[in-house]
């Protein structure tokens, strides 16, 4: 459980194959075709980016620790393949998936504060009345079978700065990739160990050349360096032959093959991160928030 | 929150018919599995301030006995509200549902409804202040030493794996330690449990005080920030006491919290475990002069008889007397713990947390690896027959039992919380 990733209610209940979860969303789909074709959202990932940002507002003023704020975009993404997104308040949702994530973290909030905060943020979408949140905690927790506990990768993260090793711009931009990672529906497609080890390859491989502040996201950093296809070649290199590329990736790939990770896994992982990056681009803010605003209101599901 | 459409999944996966959603109350949180159409209660059997247990038996295919622990939102005004869940309900639903092991209570579900929660557990017909009580009545008569060490075996296995799963109990104390008719020990009570493994705050600021008093681990009562599985191996040790003496071995007085809410020197409690132990010296602990309530405990020194303080160790003087007392002896009907039962208590009860023995440890202690096997039936051998878990009638409504709005950390004791509840009622 904590300690052990393996028998976690994590990887036995939370871990879906890509079909299976395709298969899950095609199904959320078919129970209300018309509403689907009404209500035209943007693509999963840019909706994620959204949900994000409106949760880093949200923990803003109450300096939470990134830790709650990724364990609340997981719960957002098990709820939302028990839930279809146009049944709900997705304000709602994600202000709660916060309140619960910090109970869980340990870094509390006072239900009142919180709601008082995300109303500052939406005034139309969140009422006062902190019922509303209390019951959709009910709803989530429920929709989560009480599975509460999340394993995230920054732990691998830390636990194999040392070993490797990893300088400590190296360390910063695996951290800001899996914070990315939260973007994508990898969390719900492989381990975390996988994951953090998807970020360190990304980090030492596709370093970009002025190393230095990354910010919360990777995405700037990294995407010039994906648009000019430097580093491509490298990744196929971690599969096809070792012994290529400088010294210090050589090393890392040593340790890659001596440790038994599921090299495939991983190259997959960097594939969808930087499918992400460039999705990134074409995010536009104001228009998830036209979106959903407009969902919400004409199905008046803020009430 | 939920649109008209809202389609309700069962737990097997199925759907649910949407009328019957939409008539309950269109847009609300509504539960997909009603308690009262799978338990039928039978009787209620505590409360405390998170709410009350209840005894149930299965209904519907369902089979066996269930302990069904309801926990309560408080209450705003007239009416129940949702006012979001406290952290000790959560904590202990995800932990519970994360755990399995055959020495911690085992979860059968979790059903929220009506603003409520009902965490379903098996039913445990004993418990261990159950068991000591019993053994004072009518008049004392000591515990036999196998059953002492098949308890103490089996409460270490259960604390090992809560430990390597990085979670701390901090709530270990006889009532919470729950024995099957089977003579199965399971760990209960996680309510106050937490994860250890890099909290992103100290383990301190989230709950000033954690562990009944007379089980609180000395690095606790002088104020430790930074507390370890360590804590809970003290309580163990206390447990093990109170088993051969069947009273508690350190029965402090609580200093409550004073109005600005600071948590006041446990001056009391320390005493009483200097009187056993002697005082900690920092020769032998070299944290204990960073501890915050130091110079607290240097106060203790000046103000007492220098009478305490001379006797020095004297655990083995208590041990051998509890023994006499106890009528434990190689040739006696109850058997002996003997030395290696004396060698483990110490090194159970050592002030130092970094020295103090581990759960891993403690199981290859001479205590458990000499002497032959150690039963997984506690009652193995016992002819003795334990009265069974007290059920009142008085309460059996689930969905309307008041709550009683006291706090958890008032009285040392819930053995007495539970008699005047009862008298109350």
């Amino acid at each position: 459980m904590a300690a052990n990733y393996w028998a976690s209610t994590q990887r036995r209940h939370w871990l879906f194959s890509r079909e299976k979860l395709a298969d899950v969303r095609e199904r959320l789909r078919e129970q209300d075709k018309v509403t689907h074709s009404q209500f035209p959202l943007p693509d999963q990932r840019l909706l994620n980016i959204y949900f994000n940002q409106q949760l880093i507002k949200l923990g803003k003023r109450m300096s939470t620790r990134q830790q709650a704020i990724a364990t609340a975009q997981v719960y957002l993404k098990r709820f939302y393949t028990k839930n279809e997104i146009r049944q709900t308040n997705p304000y709602l949702v994600l202000t709660t998936a916060f309140y619960l994530a910090c109970k869980m973290e340990e870094c509390p909030q006072h239900i009142r504060f919180v709601v008082g905060e995300a109303r500052g943020l939406y005034p139309e979408f969140i009422t006062p009345d902190v019922a509303k949140l209390g019951e959709c905690e009910f709803a989530l927790i429920s929709e989560m079978s009480s599975q509460l506990i999340v394993h995230h990768p920054y732990r691998t993260l830390s636990e194999l700065q040392s070993e490797l090793p990893l300088s400590s711009d190296e360390v910063a931009l695996a951290w800001s990739v899996i914070n990315d990672h939260y973007l994508t529906d990898l969390p719900l497609l492989h381990p975390p160990h996988i994951i953090a080890i998807m970020a360190i390859i990304v980090a030492v491989v596709f370093k970009p050349s002025n190393p230095g502040t990354f910010g919360n996201s990777a995405q700037s950093a990294l995407a010039g360096v994906i648009r000019d296809g430097a580093g491509m070649g490298m990744l196929a290199a971690l599969s096809d032959k070792p012994g290529s590329g400088s010294p210090r990736i050589q090393k890392l790939v040593q340790w890659l093959a001596e440790s038994e990770v599921d090299i495939k896994a991983v190259i997959e992982c960097t594939q969808e991160l930087l499918s992400l990056y460039e999705v990134w681009e074409q995010y536009s803010e104001k228009h998830c928030k036209e979106l959903i605003g407009r969902m919400v209101k004409s199905k008046k599901l803020d009430k | 929150m939920f649109g008209k459409g809202f389609p309700f999944l069962n737990p097997v996966g199925g759907f649910y018919p949407r009328e019957t959603v939409d008539s309950r109350r269109p847009g609300g949180y509504t539960s997909k599995v009603r308690v009262r159409d799978r338990y039928h209660i039978v009787g209620f059997i505590s409360s405390g301030t998170y709410g009350r247990v209840y005894k149930a038996i299965g209904k519907n295919g369902q089979k066996g006995e269930f302990a069904i622990k309801k926990f309560k939102p408080d209450k705003e005004g007239e009416s129940i509200q949702y006012t979001g869940l406290s952290q000790s309900a959560i904590r202990e639903m995800a932990l519970c549902t994360e755990l399995s092991h055959a020495n911690v209570v085992q979860l059968e579900e979790i059903i929220l409804e009506d603003k409520c929660i009902f965490m379903v557990f098996e039913y445990t017909e004993h418990d261990l202040l159950q068991i000591i009580h019993h053994h004072t009545q009518p008049q004392r008569h000591a515990i036999p030493a196998t059953m002492v060490r098949s308890i103490l075996f089996q409460l270490l296995n259960g604390l090992l794996y809560l430990h390597t799963n990085w979670v701390l109990h901090r709530d270990l104390k006889p009532a919470n330690i729950l024995v099957t008719s089977s003579g199965a020990i399971r760990i209960g009570d996680l309510g106050l449990a937490r994860l250890f493994y890099k909290p992103l705050n100290s383990l301190f600021s989230g709950d000033k005080v954690v562990v009944t008093i007379w089980y609180r681990a000395p690095e606790l009562l002088l104020g430790s920030r930074h507390y370890t599985p360590a804590v809970d191996m003290w309580a163990v040790g206390c447990i093990f006491a109170e088993l051969l003496s069947l009273r508690p071995i350190f029965k402090g007085e609580e200093a409550k919290m004073d109005s600005k809410k600071t948590v006041p020197f446990q001056r009391n409690q320390m005493m009483k475990i200097v009187e056993i132990l002697g005082l900690p010296r920092k020769e032998t602990w070299p944290g204990l002069v960073s501890m915050p309530e130091y110079t607290q405990l240097q106060s203790l020194v000046l103000h007492r008889q220098p009478a305490h303080f001379h006797r020095g160790h004297n655990l083995e003087g208590w041990y051998q007397s509890c023994l006499k007392n106890g009528g434990y002896s190689a040739t006696s009907s109850a058997g002996t713990p003997g030395a290696d039962g004396f060698d483990l208590l110490s090194r159970m009860l050592e002030y130092d947390p970094t020295k103090r023995i581990t759960a891993q440890e403690a199981l290859v202690h001479p205590y458990f690896a000499n002497g032959g096997p150690i039963s997984g039936d506690c009652f193995e051998g016992i002819e003795h027959k334990y009265p069974h878990r007290r059920v009142t009638q008085d309460d059996n409504d689930i969905r309307t039992g008041s709550l009683p709005g006291t706090k958890r950390s008032g009285l040392p004791d819930d053995s007495l919380m539970r008699a005047t509840k009862r008298l109350k009622e």
